[in-house]
């Protein structure tokens, strides 16, 4: 047959199939990931580190974007050096289950709510104390004081990573409630109530539609060098960041408002290691960030 | 099974077990992960009403899962009317899984939008798109096992392999998100990962690898497997189609154990509270999991072996019947031992034997229809797999919708399970009536579906020598239309 149509080639088809689904989804993938991950973008960095701090006075979850949390979990970080050197103290180790007594030991749960109940204040006091940018002071202070009134309430010296953070997360989200306010909640199968609506600070200063705008302005180039030389190295260091690894020192001044009104502007520095930007919790002051919402 | 009546490549069976492994490596991954992605990623900190998202995106998942009951017959049709030098069912998974690959890609790449509405049309849109795409090649893939070989014994050991493998790769999902979580953390520091996966970023990476893993294994089975049934070349029409799920007894009766044993599931409800109240610790969820995943894939290549001594209806009801007493007795050893540490060890390794059932519902019932798809050809001279499978696919989905209906009835209204209303107690102290119960929910309840799930293949009558006889006359058919052409 002269005009002999050529067969369809099943091999080829798949290698090229393959070739071009596997270049297709690559660029898919590196595009979102380029997209969604802050920490290629500067002014993206600095507005979530704000608007964490903004969405409900959280400044310790806001030390997740810091050069703090570059080499190590932010968790760990706490851990190697607030937790462990309380847990093994005195040649002894408060985490093991032979320091645990009758109360912890039949916990259901309540005696831990408890424990949250009577450690808010205490929170309370460090932060408005110290404020965030001392974090050095509220996680010291607040393990010296758990440590006292979990061993009162519990009758025991048991101590470890775990009494820590479920009491103290249970200490910032009960704060950043206060602010935000809460909704009737209703387990979801039974329909059975489990708590009331609260009112927030921010719905009672800003109305129940309030909505704060967190927007990145005016990135300023810092020269790295003078940067180097004032920059507090030792607790880089502590970090795991050696000076030298900078590449870039920015200066993003971020504003918060509510309908057109700023409620706050903090300047945040943040510096470029290899392809991505962190918060210098070393040298960036939130404190404004804590003020615009006190009656 | 002599030379003479093997049709297949050795290489064949593996690599149609791969190509099924590589599909449900992105089918078993899609539905959980979207929902994840949908409610926490998707649109995070763009600050829509919660409530509304979550109502919706419950809503997408059911309109999707009404699209898939429509698709199912819809491409069951289309399977049946298909005709090309490759086959009828080949084509639609070697040229359809890519649009599937790259429509569920896009699932995870939401826009970047501050309209709520603008985000849950687009929920709707893609992840409807994604359901029409994954019928057009999970239901052809599924009845592959129908044209594989005109030799029942040699199909029956071809679908239960690939069956296995199936069952693997559905699990595969698990394993591809945690590799790239070790991976992610290596390169990026822990923390740094923590921040990439509060986006959602390593749910798009593992997607990636998934539907790459979907196009490889798929294009092996493409270039490597035939088809080896002939197509028979009249057209069938929609109402003819549609009228064989319905009115062929044996295949009928086939579809009608899934809708019988549609309680089969529920255990999977109450298998986080089993953990939690009877064995004393949530964690041990994974832990009832894994025996039981495990037994259900040693099941799998168990009834095998069992296919080669009995018939598939002697399979089905030993196996139920097996099913069952393993749940009865992993109830009267719980009960005999009561709800404390001493009931572990116990409840797992019986778990794992009560697993073994599972091995024959994903089995049989597909070597099953195959042998239906024979009868229907027999009869009417129409081979029609697609729809014989995606009757027995509409079945099953609308088994699944009662079986989540039932399992929190159960759960929570006929136990009488209390929930904790204090903030500090996750989960409230239960009378023993019931914790007794929930006992129940996961084995006697479960257990008496599975006898039920048998019912119907008592009227089966596919096998013996009405099946030796039906094979032989359209393997002599097939001969002589080749014969004749």
């Amino acid at each position: 047959m002269a005009n002999k149509e050529k067969g369809f080639n099943i091999k080829i088809y798949a290698v090229i199939s393959f070739i071009a689904v596997a270049a297709s989804l690559l660029v898919i993938c590196m595009l979102t990931f380029n997209a969604k991950y802050t920490a290629f973008h500067p002014e993206k960095v600095a507005e979530g580190f704000v608007a964490t701090i903004v969405s409900g006075g959280d400044g310790y979850n806001a030390y997740k974007n810091t050069v703090l949390s570059k080499n190590d979990k932010y968790g760990d970080f706490i851990r190697k050096n607030y937790i462990e050197p309380v847990v093994t103290r005195d040649g002894k180790n408060y985490s093991d289950d032979s320091v645990k007594g009758e109360k912890t030991l039949g916990d259901d749960g309540s005696l831990s709510g408890e424990l949250i109940e009577k450690m808010y204040p205490v929170y309370e006091e460090l932060i408005n104390k110290y404020g965030w940018d001392d974090y050095d002071s509220i996680f010291s202070g607040y393990i010296e004081r758990l440590i006292a009134v979990r061993e009162e309430l519990f009758g025991d010296s048991f101590f470890n990573d775990e009494v820590f953070f479920s009491t103290f997360e249970a200490n910032v989200a009960r704060f950043s409630e206060l602010l935000t306010g809460t909704d009737e909640v209703f387990d979801e199968n039974t329909g059975v109530k489990l708590s009331d609506e609260c009112k927030g600070i921010y719905e009672e200063l800003y109305g129940e539609d309030y909505r704060f705008i967190i927007a990145a302005e005016n990135i300023r180039e810092e020269d790295t060098e003078d940067y180097k030389k004032t920059a507090d190295t030792e607790k880089l260091l502590s970090y795991g960041v050696n000076a030298d690894d900078i590449d870039d020192v920015l200066t993003v001044t971020v504003k918060v408002s509510e309908s057109d009104t700023v409620l706050a502007e903090i300047d945040v520095t943040l510096l470029k290691i290899g392809r991505s930007y962190y918060v210098d919790n070393t040298k960036t002051d939130t404190s404004a960030l804590y003020t615009f919402y006190v009656k | 099974m002599s030379d003479k009546n093997r049709y297949m490549k050795k290489s064949e069976i593996i690599t149609f077990g791969i190509g099924l492994f590589g599909i449900a490596l992105l089918t078993g991954w899609m539905p959980d992960y979207t929902a994840t992605f949908f409610a926490d990623f998707a649109f995070k900190g763009k600050g829509f009403d919660p409530d509304m998202m979550s109502n919706m995106i419950s809503m997408v998942f059911f309109v999707a899962g009404i699209v898939g009951a429509v698709c199912e017959l819809v491409i069951g049709y289309l399977v049946d009317n298909t005709r090309t030098k490759f086959g009828k069912v080949k084509p639609w998974v070697g040229f359809g899984v890519i649009p599937l690959a790259l429509i569920s890609m896009f699932v995870f790449v939401s826009p970047d939008t501050n309209n709520q509405t603008f985000a849950i049309i687009w929920m709707f849109v893609i992840y409807s798109a994604y359901t029409m795409a994954c019928c057009a090649v999970e239901s052809p893939a599924n009845c592959f096992g129908a044209l594989c070989s005109p030799e029942p014994s040699e199909r029956s050991s071809a679908i239960s392999i690939a069956s296995f493998l199936r069952s693997v790769g559905q699990s595969g999902g698990m394993v591809v998100i945690l590799v790239v979580g070790l991976i992610m953390k290596a390169l990026m520091g822990e923390q740094q990962f923590k921040n990439a996966e509060g986006q959602g970023l390593d749910l798009v990476i593992s997607t990636g690898i998934c539907a790459l893993g979907i196009i490889l294994f798929t294009m092996i089975f493409f270039v490597n497997n035939k088809e080896r049934v002939p197509f028979t070349q009249e057209k069938v029409s929609l109402k003819d189609a549609v009228k064989v799920v319905f009115t062929n007894k044996n295949l009928l009766m086939v579809s009608l154990t899934k809708l019988c044993g549609f309680g089969r599931g529920v255990y999977g409800t109450v298998s986080l509270y089993i953990a939690i109240y009877l064995l004393g610790s949530k964690d041990l969820k994974l832990g009832l999991l894994l025996p039981m995943g495990i037994g259900t894939a040693v099941g799998t290549l168990l009834v095998n072996i069992v296919l080669k001594k009995f018939s598939t209806k002697q399979t089905f009801i030993l196996f139920s019947l097996y099913g069952a007493s393993s749940l009865a007795i992993l109830f009267l050893v719980s009960r005999g031992i009561g709800f404390n540490d001493g009931l572990i060890i116990p409840f797992l390794i019986l778990n794992f034997f009560c697993g073994l059932q599972h091995g024959n519902t994903n089995v049989t019932p597909n070597i099953m229809i195959a042998d239906c798809v024979d009868e229907i050809e027999y009869k009417t001279g129409k081979r029609q797999e697609g729809l014989a499978y995606a009757g027995y696919g509409l079945f099953s989905k609308v088994a699944s919708a009662f079986t989540k209906a039932l399992g929190p009835w159960l759960l929570y209204t006929w136990s009488g399970y209390l929930v904790s209303a204090d903030a500090n107690v996750a989960y409230a102290a239960q009378t023993d009536g019931t914790l007794n119960k929930l006992l129940m929910i996961y084995t006697i309840i479960p257990a008496a579906f599975v006898v039920l799930q048998a019912v119907p293949v008592f009227f089966y009558d596919m096998v013996g020598e009405k099946k030796e006889k039906i094979t032989r006359e359209l393997i002599a058919r097939r001969e002589n239309a080749g014969a004749e052409n």
